[in-house]
Order: C-alpha cells, then structure tokens, then sequence
C-alpha cells in the first residue's frame, strides 16, 4: 500500500478527525500492522492531537461569546426605524435599482443636452433629405400652425383681457343713469317755474326733446314778460328761425297771417331765385313779445325745422337812464327859454343861449328817438325767418366720366408699347407713357390716354387685341354738376374716357391653376430632359429646373412647367409615359370677378422627377417599417450615449477632484492616527 | 443546505434584522475561529469579529446568492482580520509570540510555546483549517466549504498541517512520551 505509506500524514489526520470510509480505516490499519516508521508516526501524531486540544481548548471563545457578539452588534447597528428603514429596503430591491440607474442616466443624457444645447432628431438623414427637397411639408405645416398658435395666444389674451373690460363694463351705466336723473330735473324745471305755461306748449316741447330744453329753459323766464316783477323792464326779444318749406310763396302767406293773428305784422320780405329755379328769402315779422312764443309755434308747422334762435335784451337801465337824462334836459330846455324870453343883456349873450336851445333840444330830439326806438324794440319782438325751398340743392347737368384699367400680358412688351403708341391721333390723347426694365431683365410698361367717347370703344377693344388680357376694370362715374342727388330733367354729357394699361411680360403673370406631383423614374436625367421636349409640344416651357444627386445615388430633379389651361390635361396625360406619377396635388385660384381667358391663361405644373437611389428599395412593407425603426432607435441610443458622454465628461474632473480630496484627507488622518499610536 | 437556512440568508441580505442576529448566534464562532487563526488573540478576533459582523450587516446586499453567505461572513472575518493584522506590523511577530510566554517559564509553557511558534510557521490557511477543526469540531466539508476549498483538498492540508507541527514539536512529544 504505497499509496497509504506516502499520503500517511493525510490518512493519519483523516483518522484523527474520523473522516475516514470503512474501507479506508481498514486499509489504513493493515498498513500501520505492516509499517513500523507509519506507526511511530500515528503514535506521534495521537500525542500531538492530545496536546494541540487541549492549547486549543484553553483558547476556545467562552459560553457567552454569541452573546457579546449579538450586544455589540445591536449597540453599534441600532434598529433604524419609519421612512429611512423603508428607503433603505426599497433601495434593496432589484427593480428599484435598476430604476434609480435609468434614472441617473436620464439626468445625465439631460445633463449633457443641457451642455450641448441638443435636441434628439436621431431621424434619418435620408428622410430628411426626402422631407426637405420634395415637398416641404414640414415647412408647410409649421406654416399653417402658426397662425393657429398666434390665434390661441391672441385668445388668450382675450381672455386675460376679459376681466378688466368686463370689470370696467358696469361703470357707465351709473354714470348716464346720473345724467338722466339730471335731465329729468332739469325737465322737471320749466314746469315748477313756469305753471302757467299752456298744455299745449308743455306737449310740444315733449315733442322738440332733449336737446331743444335749452330753449325752453329760457323760454319760461321770457314768457314771464307780464310777471309782477319784470313790468318795468324793458326787454327787447328777437328769435330767428330757418325753416325748408315746400313753396316759399305759400310760407310767406301763412306767415303773414299768422302774424295778423298775432297782432304783428310783415316787415320785410325779401327772395332770391336760384339757378335751378327755386327760391330762397327772409322774412322779418313784428309780433307783440308776450305772444312771441305762439308765433313761433305757428311758424313751426310750415315746414322743417332746421335752427331757432331766441334773443332777449334787457335795456331797463339804459332806458331809464335815457329817461331822466331826457327830463334833465326838459327842464333845460324850459330854463334857457325863459331866458330867451326875458330878453335881457347883451346880443352876444342871446346868441350864445340860442346856440345853447339848440344843442340841448338837438339832444332832446335824439333822447327821444332813442326811447321810441326802444320802445318800439320793446313792444314788438322782432322774428326773422329764413325760408328755404326744398330740393334746393338738384344737379343742373351730369358729366359721365369713364376710367378704366387694363393689365395686358404680352411675350413682346416692348412691341405692343409702341402700338399702342401709334394709335395717338387728335381723338385719342396719350397721356402719359413709360416703359421700365429692373435689374434683372424684366420689362413691364404703364400707359395712360384719353379717349373721345365715341373712339372708346374701338380703341380698348384694339388695344385689348394686342395681348392676354389679365384683368380689364371700367368704372363709371356720374359728376353732377351744380348740386347732388337726383335730377329728373338735367342733362346728361360724356366726358373722354380715361385709360390706364399696364402690360407685363408673361413669366409675372400669376398661374391660373398649379399642380404639384412627382415622378418616380429609374433615369431623372433623361426623363427631365423628356419632360422639357413634351412641355414645348403642348406649347408651354419649362421655366426653371434644377438637378441634384445625394450620396445614395438618388438623383432628384425639379422642374417647373408653364402651359396654356387648353393643354394642361393633354401634358397631364403624357406624364403618365414618363414613370410613375405620384402625389399629385392641384391648386386653382378661382378669380372670380375678372374676366379670363380661361383657355389660355397659363397653368404651373411643379414636377419633381426622382429616383429611389441604388441601395434604398421601396419605402414601404414590413422590412423597411423594420429597418426604419432599428435605424432610429440605433441613432436613439447613439444620441444618448454620446449625451451621457458629455456628462460624464463634465462631471468627470469633479468626480476625480473629490475623489482626490477624500483620499488626501484620509491618508492624513491615518498617518496621524498611526503617529499618535 | 437546508431551505430553512437557505430562507434565512435571503431573509438576513433583504434587511430582516432576527435572521442575521439568528445567524450571528449560529456563525460568530466559526468567524471567531477565522480570525483567531490568523491573530492568535482572543481579544483582537473577537474584536474583528464584531466589525466583520456590523460590516457584513452593511454590506449584505451585495450577495447575490443565500448559499454564499457563510462563505461570504468567513471571507469578511478573514479581511478584518487580515486589516487588523497588518495593522500591529510594526510590532515584531516573534516578539509577540514570546512576550506572553516568558512570564510562565516552566515545562508545559515551553512546549505551548514551541507549539505557537510552529503554529505560527504554518500557512495561514493550514492554522485557520485546524483552528475550525478543534475549535468547532467540524467535519471536512463544512471546513471546505468555510474556507471556500473545493473537494478533498482539506484532507491535505490538514495532513500537511499536522506533519509540520508533528516534525517542529517532536523533541518535546518524544520527552511527553
């Protein structure tokens, strides 16, 4: 058993600690019979054993050993309790630490769009270049939100501006509330003043309203003439009234008869006839003061109404003034003729009395003329009526002035310029005529001339013979001459007729209808050049093109057509022999008011001829779905790394700074802690 | 492993507080052990048993598996154990070895301190394999898997272990005799 001789330390152990088979303790003991130097060595190890257990025992830890273990593991680790505990379990879980890794790499891809100011576009350039190039929806469709978004806000607005309008409503209200509470009083006035005043009068100043109260204001206080107070004084009334009446003669006749009525009286009349045949006066009218009022009532129902003044001077101090400077003057008068009559002193002194008489009974005359013309002023009101006939304003004659505008279309403009020039003759009058060429070669031409009315139409219909006509505009206007409004009988003149044409070069002309769609071909170059060579059979041109080529191999060709609207559905047609015709989009401006040559006004057809590009094949189906998306989440998470890269480089000297420190600081503080050791 | 024991690790990694005090009173003298192998104090691998425990209460969630998480205790014991070790260098080891010895200088103490000084010559591994033998009686598998060895390398080491002492020791064992 050499095995059992060469292992005997393993096997002699092995035995010690009873980790030997049945079989193995059998071997083992043979061998121990058959081997004198293994028994030895079992002898010495038996006593080794014996003396290793029992150095051992000595150092065993004692019974109470767990339990110090279990104290000083509850002392130094107290039991955490409420939220902290539970963080500290959550934080434990499996999901909640997957969740707070995401979360930590969100930030920093937020951290790193911070710092770089990036958005994620991880769409596919392709794409891009798709979007942009062929229709430029996105750009459209921005376009078409805007106003939208512009018209919230402005809603907005609307509302946050609601509340100080809706607030500030209910302020007028009291305030013309206040101001009718004032008319009402002040309506109310006249009639606590003036109790006496007629019904009749009451109902009619009803009727006048509000803005004639002024007059009745004043009125009452006039009325009063006959009141206790106001005998004495000397008031001098005039009122002027402008009325429009129907037949001047009728007026001045009712007038008069109601100033009979009155007891006044006409004093003066006076007409003018107006060159249309209707006639316009004065009428000044004497009534007594206290029955102005009816008077004016009276004159009222003539006619309308179209402005009433009234007037009251009051000369009571003037007058009485007069008065005694009068009877002064009387006794002067007596005195310096009793002088006279005594006839005594000298000539000269005679004649200086006379020559006094004189002037004193001069005065006297003029005193008294003055207070009989007050007293006359005084004892008759003075109205004066303006009388106006109706109608008085109607046209003598009409002038019919024709303007008219004509915007041309034409290939040659410099052509149809001059001849239109050379139709200037004595009845057709140009004006005015310009041609003009901007800076990059575009011709236009304005034109103005007067046409004798009997040449106008001839000559428009000629001058509209030499191009497309854009738009045509007549306007018509009737100049009455010696008034305004309707006139059954005036006479009716034509006056020249004025045109202005502006003739512009077809490419300005703005495109009837424009149609839009693309083409997919295998070969655009050709293609586009095909398009070009169609386009001119159906007599239109191709007004610009342009060709590129991306990195793909996908070749991209605009090409923007302009055909008469006769032959656009023919050229529609032979599109359809070039390739596939996709995206088709028409828009039509429907002009409505101008009158167009439908049939040859030019139809804009934008196509655009692409390519699908050598690697790329349909855009459509399950792989490309398939490959869209994994190309987009693949830049997805490129952008996101390279995001979480960024911040991680921002963040990384801090972390290495702090990282320092600490270690620093902890290494100072061993080598203190060793030092004080 | 039984599923009770196995219940109990994943109750004491996920915080349950009684399961790893359970496991303090089941397991502290195997970690005792450990670091006493490789301190030779009482006192400091007692103390080492106390950080690795509030260490390993701190630290439990880092295990994965319930299975390895005696392994897991004994690895920690060891580290501190290790830490506190390295941390008395500067005192010479054969110093310490002789210090508590020279005070007793009769026979036995002589051969305790022989004994030492040829406990202290073997490998670590080889005193912490007999320290959990004659400490805890245990078998060789659950010293294997204590000490994380894999099948039947025990069987050596012990052998190996005991052959060393046996040859360091045999002056005074043939006078013992």
């Amino acid at each position: 058993m050499a095995t059992v001789h060469d292992e005997i330390d393993n096997w002699l152990a092995a035995d010690l600690y009873g980790e030997l088979s049945d079989e193995e303790q059998r071997q083992l003991h043979t061998h121990l019979v058959e081997c004198a130097v293994c028994r030895k060595t079992h002898q010495e190890t038996k006593t080794m054993n014996k003396i290793l257990e029992e150095t051992f025992a000595q150092q065993k830890p004692d019974p109470a050993f767990e339990q110090r273990m279990l104290a000083s593991f509850r002392q130094r680790i107290p039991e955490r309790s409420g939220l902290l505990k539970l963080l500290a379990d959550l934080m434990r879980l499996r999901a909640a630490q997957v969740t707070a890794v995401a979360a930590v790499l969100l930030a920093l891809v937020q951290l790193g769009r911070m710092i770089t100011g990036e958005t994620a576009t991880p769409q596919r350039a392709r794409d891009r270049y798709a979007n942009e190039q062929l229709f430029e929806q996105p750009s459209q469709v921005a376009a078409t939100s805007e106003p939208d978004r512009a018209g919230a806000l402005e809603k907005s607005d609307e509302l946050a501006a609601g509340k100080p309008k809706d607030l500030a409503l209910p302020a007028p209200p009291p305030s013309s509330g206040t101001r009718s509470e004032l008319h009402k009083d002040f309506k109310a006035l006249p009639a606590t003043v003036a109790p006496a005043k007629t019904p009749q009068a009451e109902t009619a100043a009803k009727e006048i309203g509000s803005e004639e109260a002024m007059n009745y204001v004043a009125e009452p206080s006039s009325a009063e003439t006959p009141a206790p107070e106001l005998v004495n004084r000397k008031l001098i009334r005039n009122a002027t009234v402008e009325l429009e009446i129907v037949s001047f003669d009728d007026a001045v006749q009712k007038i008069t008869a109601f100033a009979k009525e009155e007891r006044g009286y006409v004093a003066t009349t006076d007409s003018q006839k107006q060159a249309n045949g209707k006639l316009r006066g004065q009428v000044v009218v004497k009534v007594l003061p206290e029955n102005l009022d009816r008077f004016l009532q009276k004159i009222r129902g003539l006619g309308e109404l179209k402005n009433q003044t009234l007037g009251t001077e009051d000369v009571t101090k003037a007058y009485f003034d007069t008065d005694a400077r009068l009877k002064n003057a009387r006794v002067m008068e007596q005195r310096l003729v009793d002088m006279m009559k005594t006839k005594t002193g000298k000539v000269s002194d005679l004649l200086q009395v006379e020559k006094e008489l004189g002037r004193v009974r001069e005065e006297i005359e003029k005193m008294q003329g003055e207070l009989k013309y007050w007293d006359s002023q005084v004892q008759f009101a003075t109205v004066t009526i303006s009388l106006v006939e109706k109608d008085m304003e109607e046209p003598a004659a009409f002038l019919i002035k024709e303007r008219s505008q004509l915007a041309l279309y034409a290939p040659d403009v410099e052509k149809i310029y001059n001849d239109i020039k050379a139709l200037a003759s004595s009845k057709v009058q140009i004006t005015n005529a310009q041609l003009n060429r901007d800076y990059s070669g575009r011709i236009s031409a304005t034109m103005s001339m007067l046409i004798a009315p009997e040449e106008s139409e001839a000559v428009i219909g000629r001058v509209k013979s030499f191009g497309r006509v854009e738009n045509f505009q007549t306007q018509t206007e009737r100049i009455a001459q010696g008034g305004t409004g309707m006139a059954e009988n005036a006479k009716t003149k034509r006056d020249k007729v004025e045109l202005n044409i502006t003739i512009s070069r077809e490419e300005q002309e703005q495109a009837f209808q424009q149609t839009s769609l693309r083409i997919r071909t295998s070969s655009v170059d050709e293609k586009a050049r095909d398009l070009r060579t169609l386009a001119e059979k159906q007599g239109g041109r191709a007004c610009s093109s342009t060709f590129t080529r991306d990195p793909d191999g996908r070749e991209l060709a605009n090409i923007w057509l302009r055909v008469p609207m006769k032959n656009y559905s023919a050229l529609m047609q032979s599109l359809h022999s070039l390739g596939k015709v996709e995206d088709v989009g028409v828009h039509r401006q429907d002009r409505t008011g101008t009158q167009i040559d439908e049939a040859n006004a030019p139809a804009d057809i934008s196509i655009q001829v692409y390519s699908q590009g050598n690697i790329v094949s349909s855009e459509t189906g399950l792989f490309a779905t398939l490959r869209r998306t994994l190309t987009q989440s693949a830049s997805a998470i490129m952008w996101s790394l390279r995001m979480i890269g960024v911040a991680v480089a921002f963040l990384a000297p801090w972390v290495i700074a702090i990282v320092f420190i600490v270690w620093f600081v902890k290494r100072i503080a061993r080598a203190r802690q060793s030092k004080a050791r | 492993m039984d599923a009770s024991e196995r219940e109990q690790y994943r109750a004491a990694i996920h915080g349950d507080r009684e399961a790893f005090e359970m496991i303090i009173r089941t397991h502290s003298r195997t970690l005792f052990a450990i670091a006493f192998a490789i301190l030779q104090s009482r006192e400091e691998a007692e103390d080492a048993v106390q950080d690795s425990l509030v260490k390993a209460w701190k630290m439990r969630w880092r295990v994965r598996d319930p299975e390895k998480f005696p392994a897991w205790l004994c690895m920690i014991a060891r580290h501190r154990a290790h830490d506190v070790f390295r941390r008395r260098r500067p005192v010479p080891l054969s110093a310490q070895i002789i210090e508590p010895v020279e005070p007793e200088p009769n026979g036995s103490s002589a051969l305790d301190q022989q004994l030492h000084s040829a406990l202290a010559a073997l490998p670590e591994l080889h005193r912490a394999a007999l320290t959990l033998r004659y400490f805890e009686e245990m078998d060789y598998r659950t010293i294997e898997n204590t000490l994380g060895l894999t099948n039947g390398a025990l069987r050596g080491i012990l052998g190996r272990a005991l052959a060393s002492l046996r040859k360091q020791l045999r002056p005074a064992l043939v006078s013992t005799d």
